[in-house]
């Protein structure tokens, strides 16, 4: 990350909450006796603090152990997630479900940029449908699985639907959805948020009443209602619920009404009839929507001129009904006052609608249907809203209700603050695309590059934070690496520096580290990677994993130095019976991947053992003539280490005394004798490594190169 | 992404899932599956590990759609000290259900599940003292019936764990003491196994002889161009002398007992291009549900169609000379399969992305089940 904003003054972007909040205090049970000499407090992964409690060093230097006091212990502190009821398992699943999305859109904006065809009209079409398409995606994804219902039957007394679990990220996503994606269908906006209410009233406020709440307290006591119109909270609730467009529950709940019963004692006909002529009134209200076969009640009407000749047309009817002279004739007193306060509504009356609605979203969205229904943009909008707020303020902090604020505010840098503040670095990193398809200048906003930010944009400063969050957590840590991939400036370097500090105990590990930093092409780190995997498994004593490893890397330098402990331990094991043994590792060094370093003597030396067995076997004189010939070039070669020279020579002394003929040459036999020359040179350095062979090894072998010499002069003449 | 008309089914775990296996199961309508599991955020580190059985149930779906959509259940948990590396299942001559499970720390566990209710009946265990694998036990293999289980590491050992109703024990076949490792294993016959190991070396062991294997396969066939590390092997009971390898850069061969110089490459080191050269096959199985267009004894000589998962998210079908069937593109790894033996068109799937998929194939107009596994004593 970015070094940290310099001065949270007048040039912050995103404004950092000074408000002071109240110290948590957690006492920890970390049972180490007193005196504590020293804590160290260190991050771990995620949100888990390591808290390690030191005793003073004991003064007995012999430790003096009786008293079976610990020296101290490290106490792990899990710091609480607060984030709206969302666990941690829940918000991976939507951080795993969001990388297809993401990498769709990107790499259809990478594309483009190729092209390099911005300017184009077909170009914006095309983006609207990438963007909408990425918003669909992801909202589909914030969806709480749904238990279908348990009874089919429908029980008429249940006129609001339980939300269990409704998810606040999906409330706030939807907004930026219609507010920001959804903008060429602005005439629609009304509707659109109608049902946002509907699905999400109980978000609007934690504290305060809603219309949602009131719905639900009725519904309780719904079962204890004897005579339900008499009862004034039904009537309150019916406007409520007019109030705010939920006409199927306003539907349902009339349909309650005695009126509908039908065994009815009293004359009620006028009362019957006033009650059916609202019900229907309620039933045809002209409804402003795009997709006419939804089942919504009401007139759809999908053109802006049909829908306002059609409001006009019913408006009439409504004022009509209100001003007739049945009302006179309706005995029911609570009948009369309750159906006339809903044609009230319908008609507009602010002071039925501020009375009808608790909180100055569901007023504003009373004024959208009854008041203002041909609103258009967002200004008018803002004001409306800002009206609202003043009747009906609440003091409560709502980060839903501040996001929409910032929305119709037109400030991308309020709408960014409150994704970050309310919903994290998931929303803020995701909803960027949205903000961006909002307006020019937001997109301006964010991806302009920063100075104060170390030359980066907004975006690449949330991908980034985001990235990070990922990378805390063992599971999601490659994931982080989709996002680290888009970001142009610090993007790959933080990369690199992820994967190269994963832990790489299991191969599993290793290889999906090595499978990203390959896909991204950085070579040095899947280098560094395979080294010290090789390292690992080498100093745990699984010599041929770091072998492999370090083939793979093309690391001379460590091969051959281990080469050298190699070849020590084998100065000692690698007797005729425990070659199989060897014969993996060495089956490894002779492949041509890679490089094996010093180490590639260890695959001839087995070549000629191999032939050297089949000469004793008594085989025929090519097997003879070829050990021979790798004998020479074995002695020849720089990289066969010193201290095999004599045991070479000494395992092919039945070479050198080939009854037939000699196999060496004089020039041969003359090399080897320089080698042992040298070797006996060399005995006079320190350092040197002593083959333990017979005393006699040196003299047999000396006695044979003789013999051979001679016997190879003759030949030769 | 599924294609050929196959539906995947993601069934969301909260944590890490590292194999799966299905159990086979007295009743037509429980079918079971074994899940390794593996959660970094528990409280204790030693309930951060576990072996779950779960039941699969088909419920109606929850949308208008009239399709069964599947759904876990979980019957019963095991905790595990330590992460498992390996998960293997069988039946037992007792009744029960045996699910051999290997861990990174050394140790080896058999559990006897109940094949009614899914419940674990005992466990038998060899401690991660060293004694049986010093660090990572990388593969096993439990054989038909669950009497024996094989297992190797990457310190190099091959062990033998006979398994009793009361008790088990182990004997060492080899130890390479680090100068090899291990990496896959998979029996043969009752008696013979195969391993498998770096630069695709792959081994072949009769422990009634004794040293160390009975034959190797040269790991320099790639002539240079490639090398890497076998990740699992798969013989086919009534091909037994042809051992199928999945491993690093993408590569799926056979190796052939009798040609043993010439492998025959399915993916990758040049062969079909399906996956990429970076890719990693975890798995191979040979798959009974796909219908070879020319096999249809079992003296061919083509290879049977197989079945692998790949680090880069592919589940595929590989036959030898077509066109690679590819039945998943996930955006996620693929870490283990499994077909169940005994419906062999529907495969369980551990994806990365803390899910176990369920994909359904078609069963229409498939008579292959009856050229499915047998147990190695039928042949």
């Amino acid at each position: 990350m970015p070094g940290r904003l310099s001065d949270p003054g007048a040039d912050t972007i995103v404004p950092i909450s000074l408000e002071s909040r109240q110290p948590v205090v957690l006492s920890l049970r970390h049972g180490v006796s007193a005196p504590v000499f020293r804590v160290y407090i260190s991050w771990s992964r995620g949100s888990l603090l390591h808290v390690a409690c030191l005793r003073p060093p004991s003064l007995e230097p012999d430790g003096a152990g009786d008293d079976e006091e610990e020296g101290g212990k490290v106490v792990e502190v899990r710091l609480g997630t607060g984030d709206g009821g969302i666990s941690e398992a829940q918000m991976r699943r939507i951080a795993y479900g969001s990388v297809p999305p993401f990498v769709e859109l990107q790499s259809w904006k990478n594309s483009l940029a190729s092209l390099s065809m911005m300017s184009s009209s077909s170009f914006r079409t095309e983006k609207w449908q990438y963007i909408l398409e990425y918003s669909r995606k992801v909202n589909e994804l914030l969806k709480t699985h749904q238990i279908p219902p348990d009874n089919v039957i429908e029980d008429p007394r249940i006129i609001v639907k339980l939300l269990k679990e409704t998810s606040s990220l999906r409330a706030a996503w939807e907004l930026m959805e219609i507010f920001f994606i959804d903008k060429q269908s602005l005439s629609w906006l009304p509707e659109r948020l109608v049902d946002w209410l509907e699905e999400y009233d109980s978000l609007v406020t934690r504290t305060d009443l809603t219309v949602y709440s009131k719905l639900v307290a009725m519904q309780k006591k719904l079962v204890d209602f004897k005579v339900i119109e008499d009862n004034p909270d039904y009537w309150e609730a019916v406007s409520s619920a007019l109030a705010v467009g939920w006409l199927d529950t306003v539907a349902k709940l009339l349909r309650l009404h005695g009126s509908y019963q039908l065994d009815q004692l009293d004359d009620r006909e006028t009362e019957n009839g006033l009650v059916e002529a609202v019900a229907v009134l309620i039933l045809t209200m002209p409804r402003l929507c795009p997709d006419l076969s939804s089942e919504k009640i009401g007139q759809c009407y999908d053109t802006k001129p049909d829908f306002i000749k059609a409001w006009e047309k019913w408006r009439g009817q409504v004022s009509k009904l209100e001003r007739s002279a049945y009302w006179v004739q309706c005995s029911h007193h609570q009948t009369r006052e309750g159906l006339q306060k809903l044609l009230k509504i319908l008609l507009g009356n602010i002071s039925n609608l501020t009375s009808a609605t608790c909180h100055w979203m569901e007023l504003l969205i009373s004024h959208l249907l009854y008041t203002r229904p041909f609103i258009m943009g967002l200004e008018g909008l803002n004001n409306l809203a800002q009206k609202c707020q003043q009747l009906k303020p609440t003091a409560e902090y709502n980060g839903l209700m501040s996001l929409l604020m910032g929305i119709l505010q037109e400030s991308p840098e309020a709408v960014l603050a409150e994704c970050s503040r309310t919903y994290g670095p998931w929303m803020v990193a995701h909803g960027t695309e949205l903000l961006a398809a909002g307006s020019d200048y937001a997109d301006i906003q964010l991806h302009e590059e920063r100075y104060n930010l170390g030359s980066i944009s907004i975006e690449e400063l949330h991908w980034l934070v985001y990235a990070q969050v990922l990378s805390s957590h063992p599971l999601t840590w490659q994931i982080a690496s989709t996002y680290l991939a888009q970001c142009p400036k610090q993007g790959l370097g933080l990369l690199e520096f992820l994967l190269y500090k994963q832990p790489l105990q299991h191969h599993q590990g290793i290889f999906k580290n090595l499978d990203l930093s390959r896909s991204y092409d950085l070579d040095n780190i899947s280098a560094s990677i395979m080294k010290i995997a090789g390292m690992h498994h080498w100093k745990h004593g699984r010599k041929g994993f770091g072998i492999y490893w370090l083939q793979l890397a093309r690391d001379e330098v460590r091969l051959n130095r281990i080469a050298q402990q190699l070849f020590e331990f084998i100065g000692r094991s690698l007797s005729d019976d425990s070659f199989q043994q060897w014969e993996g590792l060495i089956e490894l060094l002779g492949t041509r991947v890679g490089s094996s370093g010093g180490l590639e003597f260890l695959h001839k030396y087995r070549d000629l053992k191999r032939l050297l067995k089949q000469v004793e076997d008594g085989r025929a004189v090519n097997a003879a003539r070829l050990a021979a010939e790798s004998l020479v070039q074995l002695m020849k070669s720089p990289s066969t280490p010193q201290q095999f020279w004599l045991p070479l020579l000494y395992d092919s002394v039945s070479l050198l005394n080939w009854k037939a003929q000699p196999l060496l040459r004089v020039s041969e036999t003359n090399l080897l004798l320089n080698k042992l020359q040298d070797l006996s040179m060399a005995k006079m350095c320190p350092g040197f490594v002593d083959s333990n062979l017979p005393s006699h090894a040196l003299s047999s072998v000396r006695l044979a190169l003789a013999k051979n010499l001679g016997r190879a002069i003759l030949e030769e003449c | 992404m599924a294609e050929y008309g196959d539906i995947l089914h993601r069934l969301p775990q909260s944590k890490s899932v590292d194999a799966v296996r299905w159990l086979s199961s007295v009743s037509a309508f429980d079918r079971f599956v074994a899940s390794a599991v593996h959660d970094p955020d528990a409280a204790v580190p030693a309930a951060a590990s576990a072996i779950e059985i779960h039941s699969l149930i088909l419920a109606p779906s929850a949308d208008s759609s009239s399709r069964e959509h599947p759904c876990f259940h979980l019957r019963s948990s095991w905790p595990s000290s330590s992460r498992i590396s390996a998960l293997r299942s069988s039946p037992t001559p007792y009744k029960h259900l045996a699910v051999a499970a290997s861990t990174l720390s050394g140790s080896l566990h058999v559990l006897f599940v109940d094949p009614v209710d899914g419940s674990i009946e005992s466990e038998l265990s060899i401690p991660n003292d060293r004694s049986l694998h010093a660090g990572v036990v990388s593969a096993i293999d439990l054989l038909e019936g669950g009497r024996e289980c094989v297992t190797v590491g990457e310190d190099g050992r091959v062990n033998l764990a006979s398994i009793g109703e009361s008790r088990m024990d182990y004997r060492r076949v080899y130890d390479s003491r680090g100068l090899a490792s291990y990496t896959a294993v998979r029996w043969a016959s009752p008696v013979e196994f195969a391993t498998g190991g770096l630069g695709f070396g792959v081994q072949w062991w009769d422990p009634r002889k004794p040293g160390g294997f009975v034959s190797q396969f040269t790991s320099n066939w790639a002539q240079g161009k490639t090398t890497g590390i076998v990740h699992s092997i798969d013989i086919h009971p009534s091909r037994k002398h042809i051992c199928m390898v999945g491993g690093s850069a993408g590569t799926v061969f056979a190796w052939d007992l009798r040609y043993p110089q010439q492998p025959i490459l399915l993916s990758g080191a040049g062969g079909p291009e399906l996956l990429s050269d970076i890719d990693e096959v975890w798995q191979v199985q040979y798959d009974s549900h796909t219908l070879s267009s020319s096999v249809n004894s079992a003296t061919s000589a083509k290879l049977l169609p197989v079945m692998m998962c790949s680090e880069e998210g592919i589940l595929a079908v590989l036959e030898q000379g077509e066109e690679p069937k590819r039945l998943l593109q996930e955006y996620c790894a693929i870490n283990s399969f499994d077909i169940d033996p005994q419906n062999p068109s529907d495969v369980v799937c551990a994806l990365e992305w803390e899910a176990v998929g369920i994909l359904m194939r078609p069963k229409a107009g498939n008579y292959a089940s009856s050229f499915g596994r047998l147990p190695p004593s039928f042949h």
